[in-house]
């Protein structure tokens, strides 16, 4: 028993007028039924419009599912030379035999692996011989298409839902049995007729036909669906059992014409057999489904730009996945029921060419998806590659990447998806109409923004980039300088009694441009429990260095020249920065043995993290920055991870801001970041605690050196969004309170932009 | 919707160097379901070819024939027929019709295939159906003059074969049809 059931969008279910007959909203959908806004459609244009469609393949069966055993008498007339079963000759009906029998082996070869977890249904010969028919009739009739992997799992939806149409109308028949005016006998006879009827009759025939009348009259009185439904089925309507709009007999028919429509894409845009065809389109030299790919990218450009460049950097091309997402859209990911929904929203969206003028085509840089529908499919797919976000930005390399594409997980929110597809639609349809422009990797954005507000900030989002860029390089040193001077001095007063020996010190490259951007992404890994202990671990660990290498634990060098790095050129003028610096340089790198207790796994984190290439390194080193990457993915080799983070952040950074001026606030912007999640295991992980007002931090600071050994101890297991959410809270209190100083200068307001979208990043996680 | 190919009397190389080209234009592989020779191939490497075309090959031996392990006659069964096959230079007079007859009832087959003789026949005879394919590379025959290269192409459909007749007459493929409806009672 087939069940139609699936949750429609409530906006949506407000204009389908056949919301419980799938296949006839989908018929209308695709252009072969008249569409139900025009409003001369009535139910006998509908059954007209059937009908002809009914007939037209069954003409077109009879022609082309040729035999060549048929009469000897008409085979006679044809040469032989030309119609022998050896012959070559295209025109021969032998080699159409042969070329017939050629796709119906692959065909039948794709249609035994169809959707074998509904095997009942489809698996059943009657089913198959439906399916096998119609696809073989359309590669013949499209020869230049020929018969493509993929196309059976496009008609098999289609034909599922006239199936569960037939089911509903038997329920409703059942139901309004009497309504339903298929027995003869039962039809009430108009005036002319009852004239014929001698007056003996008259009395019984005059109940009856007070009956019939109540009947006909009830009908009106009905829900106007089972109305339609029923004036639908009449097999005396308009065309007679041609008509039936639901038919069993003609399922056949009616499945092919759909195929038909969905595969031309009904003079439209978006044509389903443009993504089988191999050639290159003469637009832009590339095949379709190549054009659709680079589209999806090109809007994940645009809506995640650090998604977009990790994938590309990857080498993850997007044909690699999407091929398969547009060939059988999305048919292979999700399971049918959640198919059915997800195609109802696609092909209610019109698919009309956007942009009709036929000047204006040159300028459609993606035409293959250029409609609403179009945009509605890459939009829809940009939203499931953002749904596996952080799992893509976690792997660093293509083949699980691709394999977390590929095999996109089965419990997923249809709602929140199509939802947040709606929202791209805007920008899906501005990227395909834009003319191709070079996407500049360079700039820091901001990626959880538009998921985390949609549509009202999608559209600004090309303008922030740059803003974002500049912004960061113009926070004014003196804030952060201010801050971390605060923090060390509170570590300088801290020192005794710290058993921790905080072993692992790198020689921290200087990502500090990308620094917020790096922690960010870190903190959107830390949605993985062992993640996050590490990150409040290295946290923690990184503290602890600080505090060892200030109190002058380790090792007792004290010269400041042993830095290999290179001076900025603006000279170091924070000593304090120095100072610890030069601490850190010396500790030798030794697995983080110590911490081990905590630490729990790879105690190998003697992570050469020297050898990720620093092109920019400055005095301003942050072993932390190499703590809180390494232990990070379980799943993948830390080193690569990180290094390629490194790289990466490389190629993000704006080379230009190489000052230690501008690192320095960034590098307070981590101090103060990781203060936040320092104090959080302590106070059993609930980040709230960390005061609303800066000072108050560094008090709390103060009880962590002490703490700290409680803090490694204290294994922060439940480690859980709770905390980023308050992470999150107490760092929008903080902006709260930054802004209520009077005079902002407008860099800071900007870094306060800055970071509140950090906060609503963590929030969101 | 059985083809079966008769073929044979090629005679290479001794008396050919090989198929016309119209012909092997035409004989690609994947079409045929079954090849049945008269024999006189004469070499291997025509058997690897014969082979290639598809992988269900039937031979006789003739007296040229260089494989000496192909037997000298043979029956199948494809569909509702018994085909019987045998090169026929064992059959005496060479060619002759009651002759080819006797073998027939000998063999008890519906469709009685063989060769020798380099030149195409297709009788019929109240006990079946005698075919000689004749040479498909028009080798020299001692006992026929002026050898035209054909084959034979059997389409067997439940109780129906038509037998499509290859010739190659001054250059051109000449295609000819006969078709056979076997009476049901006749195998018994």
């Amino acid at each position: 028993m087939l069940h139609t059931s699936g949750e429609l969008s409530p906006d949506l279910a407000n204009h389908r007028r056949f919301q419980d007959l799938r296949g006839v909203q989908w018929r209308i959908d695709l252009g072969i039924l008249p569409s139900s806004s025009s409003s001369s459609s009535s139910v006998d244009d509908f059954r007209r419009v059937t009908a002809n469609s009914r007939r037209s393949y069954a003409a077109l069966r009879r022609r082309l599912l040729i035999n060549p055993h048929i009469s000897k008498d008409e085979r006679n007339f044809r040469d032989l030379v030309i119609d022998n079963p050896l012959s070559q000759n295209p025109d021969s009906t032998w080699r159409r035999f042969f070329h017939k029998a050629e796709l119906e082996k692959m065909v039948d070869q794709d249609l035994q692996r169809l959707y074998p977890e509904h095997g009942n249904y489809f698996q059943t010969t009657g089913c198959q011989g439906v399916l096998r028919r119609i696809l073989l009739l359309w590669c013949i009739r499209h020869p230049n298409y020929g018969y493509r992997q993929g196309m059976h799992e496009l008609l098999a939806p289609l034909l599922y839902v006239l199936q569960a149409d037939l089911e509903r109308l038997s329920e409703v028949r059942k139901l309004y049995q009497h309504y339903f005016t298929d027995n003869f006998d039962g039809l009430s006879f108009n005036d002319t007729d009852l004239s014929y009827k001698s007056d003996l009759e008259k009395g019984e025939d005059n109940i009856g036909i007070q009956k019939d009348e109540m009947n006909t009259s009830y009908l009106h009185d009905l829900d106007p669906k089972i109305q339609t439904i029923i004036s639908f089925c009449d097999a005396y309507g308009a065309e007679g059992e041609l008509g039936i709009v639901v038919s069993e007999k003609f399922m056949e028919h009616d499945a092919y014409s759909m195929f038909d429509a969905l595969m031309n894409g009904d003079k439209g845009a978006v044509a389903m057999a443009n993504f089988f065809s191999h050639s290159p389109s003469p637009h832009n030299g590339l095949p379709p489904v190549i054009e659709a790919s680079s589209a999806l990218y090109r809007l994940l450009s645009i809506i995640d730009l650090s998604l977009y460049t990790h994938l590309v950097e990857l080498g993850v091309e997007p044909q690699y996945f999407a091929l398969r997402w547009f060939r059988v859209l999305f048919g292979r990911e999700f399971a049918l029921h959640d198919l059915l929904v997800i195609w109802d929203e696609i092909f209610s969206l019109d698919n009309k060419k956007l942009r009709g003028n036929s000047e204006n085509e040159s300028e459609v840089t993606f035409r293959v998806l250029n409609s609403s529908r179009g945009a509605f499919i890459s939009a829809l797919a940009v939203s499931m590659i953002l749904y596996l976000r952080s799992s893509l930005l976690a792997t660093e390399n293509a083949t699980s990447c691709l394999q977390r594409l590929l095999n996109f997980p089965a419990d997923v929110d249809l709602g929140k998806l199509i939802k947040k597809a709606k929202s791209l639609m805007d920008l899906a349809i501005d990227a395909i109409n834009s003319i191709s422009e070079p996407i500049h990797g360079g700039g820091l954005f901001e990626p959880g923004k538009p998921r985390a507000h949609g549509h009202g900030h999608s559209r600004s989002l090309s303008s922030d980039v740059t803003a974002a860029m500049s912004s960061r390089a113009l926070v004014p040193e003196s804030y952060w300088e201010e801050k971390w001077r605060n923090m060390n001095k509170e570590d300088d007063r801290k020192q005794a009694g710290l058993s921790k020996q905080v072993s692992l010190t790198k020689q921290v490259q200087n990502r500090i441009n990308g620094w917020s951007e790096k922690v960010r992404m870190r903190l959107s890994k830390v949605t993985r429990s062992p993640l996050r202990r590490n990150l409040v671990d290295d946290l923690a660990r990184l503290e602890e260095k600080n505090e060892k290498s200030v109190s002058g634990n380790g090792g007792g060098e004290e010269n400041s020249s042993v830095y290999s790095d290179p001076v900025s050129p603006q000279g170091l003028s924070n000593n304090i920065i120095n100072n610890n610096n030069d601490h850190e340089n010396e500790t030798d790198r030794s697995s983080v043995a110590s911490n081990s207790s905590v630490n729990g796994d790879n105690p190998d984190l003697g992570l050469d993290l020297d050898s990720s290439p620093s092109p920019s390194i400055t005095s301003v080193r942050y072993s932390s920055a190499e703590d809180v990457g390494s232990p990070l993915p379980v799943s993948d080799t830390p080193e690569e991870d990180l290094s390629f983070k490194e790289v990466k952040n490389e190629n993000i950074i704006v080379k230009s801001v190489s000052n230690l001026r501008d690192r320095r606030p960034l590098a307070g912007k981590f101090q103060w970041l990781w203060m936040f999640s320092k104090t959080g295991p302590e106070s059993s992980l609930d980040k709230s605690k960390p005061a609303t007002s800066y000072v108050t931090e560094i008090n709390q600071k103060n009880a962590v050196p002490s703490s700290s050994t409680a803090d490694e101890t204290t294994k922060p297991e439940a480690a859980d969004h709770h905390n980023l959410k308050d992470l999150a809270q107490s760092m929008l209190e903080n902006i709260e309170v930054i802004e209520s100083v009077e005079n902002l200068s407008r860099n800071t307001a900007e870094a306060l932009n800055e970071l509140r979208k950090i906060s609503n990043i963590l929030a969101e996680m | 919707m059985v083809l079966v190919l008769a073929i044979g009397d090629l005679h290479i190389p001794h008396r050919a160097p090989d198929l016309p080209a119209k012909f092997k234009s035409m004989l690609v592989p994947g079409k045929i379901q079954h090849i049945i020779c008269t024999g006189n191939l004469c070499i291997k490497e025509v058997h690897d070819y014969l082979k290639s075309l598809c992988p269900s090959l039937h031979i006789t031996r003739g007296e040229y024939d260089e494989d000496s392990r192909y037997p000298e006659t043979k029956t199948i069964t494809i569909g509702q027929f018994k085909l019987g096959l045998c090169h026929g230079h064992q059959v005496v007079p060479w060619g002759d019709l009651d002759s080819l007859a006797m073998l027939q009832r000998q063999l008890d087959v519906d469709i009685l295939v063989s060769g020798h003789t380099h030149q195409f026949k297709a009788y019929k005879h109240e006990a079946g159906v005698v075919i000689n394919p004749g040479s498909a590379t028009g080798a020299y025959s001692s006992i026929t003059y002026d050898v035209n290269p054909s084959f034979v192409l059997m389409d067997i459909d439940g109780l129906r074969v038509v037998v499509y007749v290859y010739e190659l007459i001054d250059g051109e493929v000449k295609v000819d049809k006969i078709d056979f409806k076997k009476t049901s009672t006749a195998t018994v």
